[in-house]
């Protein structure tokens, strides 16, 4: 397989709770230019085109045909991906797919969500409870999406029962949560294109806003987010010819368990928190990037949490630390931007959620950080290698793209 | 296994849908001119076409249109098509009588606008027919001011 590097980014100039200026197009079309001007290409350059946005949530499955105009796709081949919070990942690799395998050169993806145009809650809920409903009468375990609808708050009723699992088998604690949650805010008030942010917030002032289920606190939870991010990839020869730099694809993976988002794969009592198919993910995709030890050759981690405990809970389960360290890193102050191991610098999900490039910016920050294009929230030390991760489907989805600053050899 | 025939589980989904789509600049002001009887197309700075309505990006060109003008009120019909039944609540019914449906394009542009058309027997409707726009009586900025087009 040919080597693929990430060679441009944009943004939408902000993200934020609404855009009140622009349509959906219009919004897109922000992005599509941001990344023409960082990279001095334009829509010649561009081989196909690869589209993402969330089910249900504004209602619109077909903007990359409707909206042509508006991300320079006319005439060129263009496909949507929607695989739930993952959405932008798989749109990533989609676009890994196109240019390892030969068939094309230079791709570029484009991802959004405008969540202020329709309800989140009744998005995901419309989502949620046909697919249980016919999970049910194919005699499928429920019980772990049917949390959804059981709780009050959607997916924060849901990720509950994952948290409490969490704090249980780690021995963190609820103040742990809340002091992973401000490290974000703090990382998210240095990124510009980051949503909630907060210099200021401390596990103490995050402790203090409301319990919305147990132990997830309002202080906790992802904002729901306007905004597009796009991408370009390249094959290395086409790179070498457009790009001064790149971050390059060393590996990636995806895996889901039952719908239970427990552990079939490894037993039988479902556990949220167990999480199996981001193991397994894992280590396909180092095994794929030649990583032995991602604990020593990993320079930083963007994580898809769309809840604070999961910052901690999936470092451990992507194996950047043991079972039940997490928390320990968190007060030892290594997963600060300046730490051991700095985690979403950005600020992560848990500070901007425009459901359709989550799991997008989890790979386009790291590779602002292998670049060294990140600006006030450029981590501290050297990034080689970076671990970006995407999680959602029935809470059992994840997807995971290693980058690194070389092309792979072999 | 004996195959079952009747089994079916129906459950009622307790949602509503509600989606608020923002217009953005450009139909915010094409609606704006509804209400002064003035329809805005934009036009692209590069082929120089223009479109109706006013839109932010002309495709081919990829280019941002940023220049708002007044089209004409009168053009031709280009395609059409006949109803003979219409849509309520998602129920297909039978229609009060035949009505006309018309792809127009406006003097001076490079697009068709989608409009009813009245005042035109089925044997007189071709390609080409002279058409102009009719107004409601009183104009609310919005998208169902432009009633009809009518001969000219
Ligand atoms: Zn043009």
């Amino acid at each position: 397989m040919r080597n693929v590097g990430i060679i441009g980014i944009g943004y939408t100039p902000v993200f934020v709770s609404k855009r009140k200026d622009v349509n959906i197009a219009e919004m897109i079309s922000e992005a599509v230019e941001d990344c023409f001007a960082n990279t001095g290409l334009g829509p010649d350059d561009i081989d196909a085109m690869v589209f993402g946005n969330m089910h249900t949530f504004e209602g619109v499955n077909m903007p990359h045909l409707w909206a042509a105009d508006y991300i320079a796709s006319l005439g060129k081949p263009v496909m949507r991906i929607a695989t739930g919070g993952t959405t932008g990942m798989s749109a990533i690799h989609a676009a890994y797919y196109h240019i390892a395998s030969g068939l094309h050169d230079v791709v570029m993806v484009v991802c959004f969500e405008k969540q202020s145009e329709g309800d989140s809650q009744v998005g995901l809920m419309g989502i949620v409870t046909p697919e249980i409903m016919a999970m049910l009468q194919a005699g499928i375990d429920i019980s772990g999406s049917s949390g959804m609808g059981a709780l009050a708050g959607g997916s924060a009723g849901a990720i509950s029962f994952q948290a409490s699992s969490y704090l249980a088998r780690s021995g963190a604690g609820i103040e742990h949560i809340d002091g992973m949650a401000a490290l974000e805010r703090r990382n998210a008030a240095k990124n510009p294109y980051a949503h909630l942010k907060d210099a200021n917030a401390t596990a103490e002032s995050v402790a203090r806003t409301a319990l919305i289920s147990y132990p997830i606190r309002f202080g906790h939870i992802c904002p729901t987010s306007d905004g597009a991010t796009v991408a370009i990839l390249a094959s290395e020869e086409k790179a070498a010819e457009l790009a001064d730099g790149a971050a390059w694809i060393h590996g990636l993976a995806n895996c889901a368990s039952d719908a239970s988002a427990g552990n079939i794969l490894e037993g039988v009592i479902t556990d949220p928190a167990e999480q199996m198919p981001c193991q397994l993910a894992a280590k396909q995709a180092f095994e794929r990037a030649g990583i032995k030890d991602p604990k020593k050759e990993i320079d930083c981690v963007e994580i898809y949490n769309g809840f604070a405990h999961q910052t901690l809970m999936f470092l451990e389960k992507l194996g950047m630390c043991e079972v039940g360290e997490a928390h320990k890193l968190l007060d030892a102050g290594e997963l600060e931007i300046n730490g051991r191991c700095p985690v979403n610098a950005s600020g992560g999900v848990v500070s901007t959620n425009a459901i359709g490039t989550s799991a997008m910016n989890r790979v386009t920050e790291c590779a602002l950080q292998i670049l060294g294009q990140a600006g006030e929230h450029q981590v501290e030390k050297d990034v080689h290698k970076a671990l970006s991760h995407g999680w959602g489907g029935l809470m059992q989805y994840v997807t995971i793209t290693v980058l690194a600053d070389k092309p792979r050899k072999g | 296994m004996e195959a079952p025939a009747e089994n079916f589980f129906t459950p009622v989904v307790p949602l509503d849908f509600v989606y608020n789509y923002r217009v953005g600049p450009y139909i915010e002001r094409y609606l704006r001119g509804f209400k002064d009887k003035k329809i805005l197309g934009s036009k692209c700075p590069g082929c120089g076409k223009v479109v109706v309505p006013a839109r932010m990006y002309c495709g081919p060109c990829n280019r941002r249109m940023e220049e708002l003008v007044e089209v004409s009120q009168e053009g031709s019909l280009e395609n059409y098509t006949i109803g003979h039944v219409i849509l309520e609540k998602g129920a297909i019914k039978p229609a009060k009588g035949p009505y006309m449906l018309g792809l127009i394009n406006l003097d001076g542009t490079d697009s068709l606008l989608l409009g009813r058309v009245e005042g035109v027997s089925v044997a007189a409707a071709k390609p080409g027919l002279r058409v102009k726009a009719v107004w409601k009586e009183e104009l609310d900025g919005d998208f169902k001011d432009l009633d009809h087009f009518e001969p000219v």
